[in-house]
């Protein structure tokens, strides 16, 4: 019995959580009219026509701005992974002059939102002449304080002694910690997947830095929703469903990986 | 053969640690220098329209005015409106995601992985969704007379249908659902992790000795993952503060009806940028940000240390 109230409480929530995209997919075929009665779940009758008319730029050129969020999502994600990696790493493993400082910004890193330095940033980045470019947002995006700290705990649990064998063996650090990448996979991966999706969503940097013909998948929604009255809504549905796609392909492929990074970082 | 070469050391502690460091010197070293600098001197509306869209910056002279930029932002009570709303939406659904999340963690646990696996999977997908695809959707599907929330919520229970977007009681309910149902899939996921480190003989010392599902919460499942909820909090505080998307495409920018739903970013966009009031008013907004951002970060850094010990073991 309480196992049943437990599975029903689950199951209740795993509705919820789910059904509304469910909605929106079939939306995607659906008329206004029909989209207007969010009771509705089936459309009369199935016709592709947004996704062909997105496929064909008819109104935005989305194919671009799609390319363009995954390039940018990719790049940031690839380059956090890396760069995170490594710090975390040092801090992990050696003592050295500055450690605690280093430790201390990523930590602020992570309790100061970029949002809020949004103004001087949109600043800094008009006066090195990178604003419009897909460029100006890969850097700013490549430096996680929280990547260093999951890095520092994913690291943390190899035994000391390795260190102290490969400095013995005239490792430098730098052969150490590449030779130790490969068993830090699962937690390069989960990193990777967990950027992915922060930088593919990432809205008001993006709106302040890239201009019209240079948008990418938040910008193009919000233009879609906000022109409603003009384009159909089917269109904005049938964006949002694939806007979800490449996320929801790499969360099922690193979804067993990521649990097990997680747990180990969390009982480490 | 013991020494450790500390000119090799330095030559890859360079390149392990030396990209962090950079990027981390160009892009928040110095926006915090140029916003602290910009917030110090005077608004010239006329100039920095001009500027907005050639943006020479060196040839921007303006002069210093010291706090004046600080002083107008504390009397402005769109300001203190927007920052109370922020507040309210972070507690709201901190509270909310939070104990939702263990719950469900609580729950899932005890399942064997081949129901486990789907559920949480299933639970997650809102989570990687944008918010603004989740903003839509709320407008599309859950706002409204005919909206879900209405048709399968309110009015089975026998009230009657709310306008949760133009009623103001209800645009911050509103958003803090939003948020619920965007983020418990995730700290679900952390916390069924870190319920994983309770050991299997505690689980079944408490099957033999018949402890309740509350005694077990207690004593077992809330001190495993204590330092988690703490985290997740202090993660879900900075998200919240900062969270702009979901606000923006659901209110279309503006602060909803008497702007119950004016986010803290969401003003400080509107302050500096057109599209809100068009006041182009960067000072003003970097004075906004810099009167909050510290104290915000030095309040949940003096949290983390005090609850967790010193964090630079």
């Amino acid at each position: 019995m309480k196992k049943f109230t437990s599975l029903l409480f689950l199951l209740l929530s795993v509705v919820i959580a789910t059904y509304p995209f469910a909605w929106m997919f079939l939306s995607s075929f659906k008329t206004n009219d029909e989209i207007y009665q969010p009771t509705l779940f089936l459309p009369a009758d199935y016709k592709w026509d947004a996704f062909i008319s997105l496929f064909n730029a008819s109104y935005l050129p989305f194919l671009r701005i799609f390319s363009n969020s995954l390039v940018l999502s990719f790049g940031q994600a690839f380059l956090a992974t890396l760069i995170s990696a490594g710090a975390g790493f040092c801090l992990a493993k050696y003592k050295f002059l500055g450690r605690g400082l280093v430790l201390f910004l990523a930590i602020f890193l992570v309790l100061i939102p970029k949002q809020t330095l949004a103004v001087p940033t949109f600043d800094w980045i008009s006066w090195l002449g990178w604003r419009g470019s897909l460029f100006s947002l890969l850097l700013p995006g490549a430096v996680s304080g929280i990547g260093v700290l999951f890095f520092l705990q994913v690291f943390r649990r190899f035994p000391q002694e390795w260190i102290d064998l490969a400095r013995i063996e005239g490792m430098s650090p730098f052969r150490t910690y590449i030779s130790l990448l490969p068993l830090v996979l699962p937690g390069l991966m989960t990193f990777f997947f967990l950027h992915f999706v922060l930088s593919f969503q990432e809205h008001l940097l993006p709106l302040l830095l890239l201009d019209d013909e240079n948008m990418t998948l938040p910008l193009a929604l919000a233009t879609l929703k906000d022109s409603s009255h003009r384009i159909p809504e089917s269109v904005g549905m049938a964006a949002a469903t694939l806007s979800l796609v490449p996320i929801l392909i790499m969360f099922s492929l690193v979804f067993g990986k990521m649990k097990t990074a997680l747990r180990e970082v969390i009982l480490s | 053969m013991f020494d450790s070469k500390p000119k090799k050391n330095f030559v890859s502690f360079f390149f392990l640690l030396g990209p962090f460091l950079c990027l981390w010197v160009l892009f928040w070293m110095v926006p915090t220098g140029l916003g602290l600098d910009l917030s110090l001197r005077s608004p010239d509306l006329e100039l920095s329209q001009k500027s907005a869209i050639l943006f020479d910056y060196p040839e921007k002279q303006k002069s210093f005015v010291g706090l004046e930029n600080y002083r107008r932002a504390f009397d402005d009570p769109r300001f203190w409106k927007s920052l109370s709303n922020s507040f309210h939406y972070v507690l709201g659904s901190l509270l909310l995601i939070l104990s939702l999340s263990f719950m469900l963690a609580v729950n899932l646990q005890s399942l064997s992985r081949f129901w486990q696996t789907p559920l949480l999977f299933c639970l997650i997908i809102p989570g990687l969704a944008m918010p603004s695809v989740l903003s839509t959707l709320f407008y599309l599907f859950f706002h409204g007379k005919e909206g879900a929330l209405n048709q399968y919520l309110i009015m089975p229970l026998g009230f009657e249908p709310i306008n949760w977007m133009m009623d103001p009681d209800f645009i911050m309910p509103s958003m803090i659902m939003q948020s619920v149902w965007r983020w418990t899939g995730l700290v679900t996921m952390f916390f069924l992790c870190g319920l994983a480190g309770v050991p299997h003989w505690q689980l079944e010392v408490a099957r033999m000795e018949g402890l309740g599902m509350w005694a077990k919460i207690r004593y077992l499942w809330f001190p495993a993952i204590r330092n988690l909820i703490l985290f997740a909090a202090v993660f879900l505080a900075v998200e919240g503060i900062a969270s702009f998307s979901g606000a923006y495409v659901l209110l279309g920018g503006s602060g909803g009806i008497l702007d119950s739903g004016l986010l803290f970013i969401t003003y400080v966009y509107q302050v500096a940028f057109p599209g809100g009031s068009g006041r182009f008013d960067f000072p003003t907004a970097a004075a906004m940000c810099f009167s909050v951002a510290p104290i915000v970060a030095l309040g949940l850094y003096l949290i983390l240390r005090i609850r967790m010990g010193p964090l630079s073991r």
